[in-house]
């Protein structure tokens, strides 16, 4: 019987980034030491995936059936490393960042990215504010953190989009 | 002469590290830097959470942002690697692209300011380099840190993309060590250097992988003979402090290496004392770091 693998996303996105093509054959971006991508050489997947200098992570995140189901793309912290030391002026890092936007529009993002989203529009901070941090603060002599211009981050959240975008994000959980 | 900023505290420093905003406001004047608070600063937002996922947000929020200082005809300085990467992004793409800012004073026009590209975005450490200056920051020295031993940690996201943080070379960075010289102190060379601290992996992966890269940049910094480790980024300072904890426990490291953010060192030496610039609430504390420091 003839095995077929579906490529389809994986075509789409090749046809978008054509130089992406080439992070599938090279491993250079997975230099040791920090020099290069640092995943590559310390980073487990949250779905048990080993990367390597010889399995390397932009190969990982760039040739799954569906990129952007893939929840290793957030562990990428847009170092520019990968993209510096390239010697085929592949950049990477845009790359992911893209699949990223697609991802966190589609509901794959982590609860945590969604809820840094969050955080950020209803309290003016990416961090939740913990009491005892707002304890500390006021033994340090600082005043107190309160949210700050709330009405401002929601204008331009409906202005450009992301409080849609966020809505029918909450609607498919309420669906899920 | 004083030098003013509106001063960008971010999310991170005032909401889980505040002592080291309080270091902050107790250093900087010290060298001549007056940190103006502006009312209404938001989140810068913060990159890897936020902005390389919505990018038009990203940029209208940090334009905002910027134009709290600009109408207070002040440059920005921030504590924050990720704060810096965001709002200089945000400043650099606004006055060069004509286009973008149309679109992005469009999306902020509702909240009555409007980007005009009027200021620039400073780290504190581009503040020293470039307005305070070797002499002045040599001149607060009062106790200098002679025989302290520091491996210095500058971060990924004040020096890259380069073309856009202007700050130090990616690979082989040197203004932290010089820095680091300046207070009397000697900075140390160690393999592992340049490797990034691991934020992404202890947040979004599993943590194991954080733990294991770690214990080697500790096992690293003590090879090359540090007492203590510095950094100029609150994520970073993290890391290397709970982060240091954790991965401890898990990969047996056997000893300590605490770590100060660069004004807490800066702080030690114009003569305040270990409490006063907030030690005590370090997890990770060392006896010989800490005896050093006392019988110089």
């Amino acid at each position: 019987m003839l095995l077929q693998i579906s490529y389809e996303a994986r075509d789409k996105l090749l046809k978008r980034y054509p130089k992406v093509e080439t992070c599938l054959k090279c491993s250079l971006c997975a230099f040791k030491d920090g020099y290069g991508c640092y995943i590559s050489n310390y980073g487990i997947g949250v779905d048990g995936a080993r990367f390597s200098a010889l399995d390397t992570y932009t190969y990982h995140v760039f040739s799954p059936k569906e990129p952007v189901k893939n929840p290793n793309l957030w562990l990428c912290v847009s170092c520019h490393r990968c993209h510096e030391i390239c010697p085929y002026d592949v950049n990477p890092t845009e790359v992911i960042e893209a699949l990223k936007a697609a991802a966190f529009e589609n509901g794959y993002a982590p609860d945590l990215i969604q809820g840094e989203v969050s955080n950020v529009l209803s309290t003016g901070f990416a961090f939740p504010i913990v009491q005892s941090q707002q304890a500390q603060r006021s033994r340090l002599g600082l005043p107190t953190l309160e949210p700050p211009a709330l009405e401002d981050l929601a204008k331009i959240a409906k202005k450009t989009g992301l409080e849609d975008k966020l809505a029918k994000l909450r609607k498919k959980e309420v669906k899920g | 002469m004083t030098n003013r900023y509106a001063f960008f505290r971010g999310c991170f420093i005032p909401v889980r590290l505040p002592h080291l905003e309080y270091v902050a406001k107790k250093v900087m004047p010290g060298v001549d830097v007056e940190l103006v608070d502006v009312k209404g600063f938001t989140c810068c937002p913060e990159p890897v959470g936020f902005g390389i996922h919505d990018k038009l947000t990203w940029t209208s929020i940090a334009a905002r942002n910027i134009c709290l200082a600009e109408e207070q005809g002040l440059d920005i300085i921030t504590l924050c690697n990720g704060c810096s990467y965001t709002l200089k992004q945000a400043n650099k793409t606004l006055k060069e692209d004509q286009e973008l800012r149309d679109k992005v004073n469009e999306m902020i026009v509702e909240t009555g300011h409007q980007f005009k590209g009027s200021v620039e975005v400073k780290h504190f450490m581009d503040v020293f380099k470039e307005d305070v200056g070797e002499k002045r920051l040599k001149e607060a020295v009062v106790s200098p840190l002679d025989g302290l031993k520091v491996a210095t940690h500058t971060g990924c996201h004040i020096v890259s993309p380069p073309e856009v943080m202007d700050f130090d070379s990616i690979y082989d960075p040197i203004v932290l060590d010089n820095m680091v010289s300046l207070l009397g102190a000697t900075p140390v060379d160690y393999d592992l250097k340049i490797l990034c601290c691991g934020w992404t992996l202890m947040n979004y992966g599993p943590p194991e992988a954080s733990y294991n890269l770690l214990s080697d940049k500790f096992k690293s910094m003590k090879t090359g003979g540090a007492d203590c480790s510095t950094v100029i980024c609150p994520q970073c300072f993290y890391q290397f402090d709970m982060g240091q904890v954790m991965a401890s426990r898990r990969t047996k490291l056997g000893f300590n290496m605490p770590v100060l953010f660069y004004l807490q060192l800066l702080g030690l030496a114009m003569g305040y004392s270990l409490d006063e610039m907030q030690y005590g609430m370090h997890r990770v504390k060392d006896k010989g770091f800490e005896d050093k420091l006392r019988g110089r």
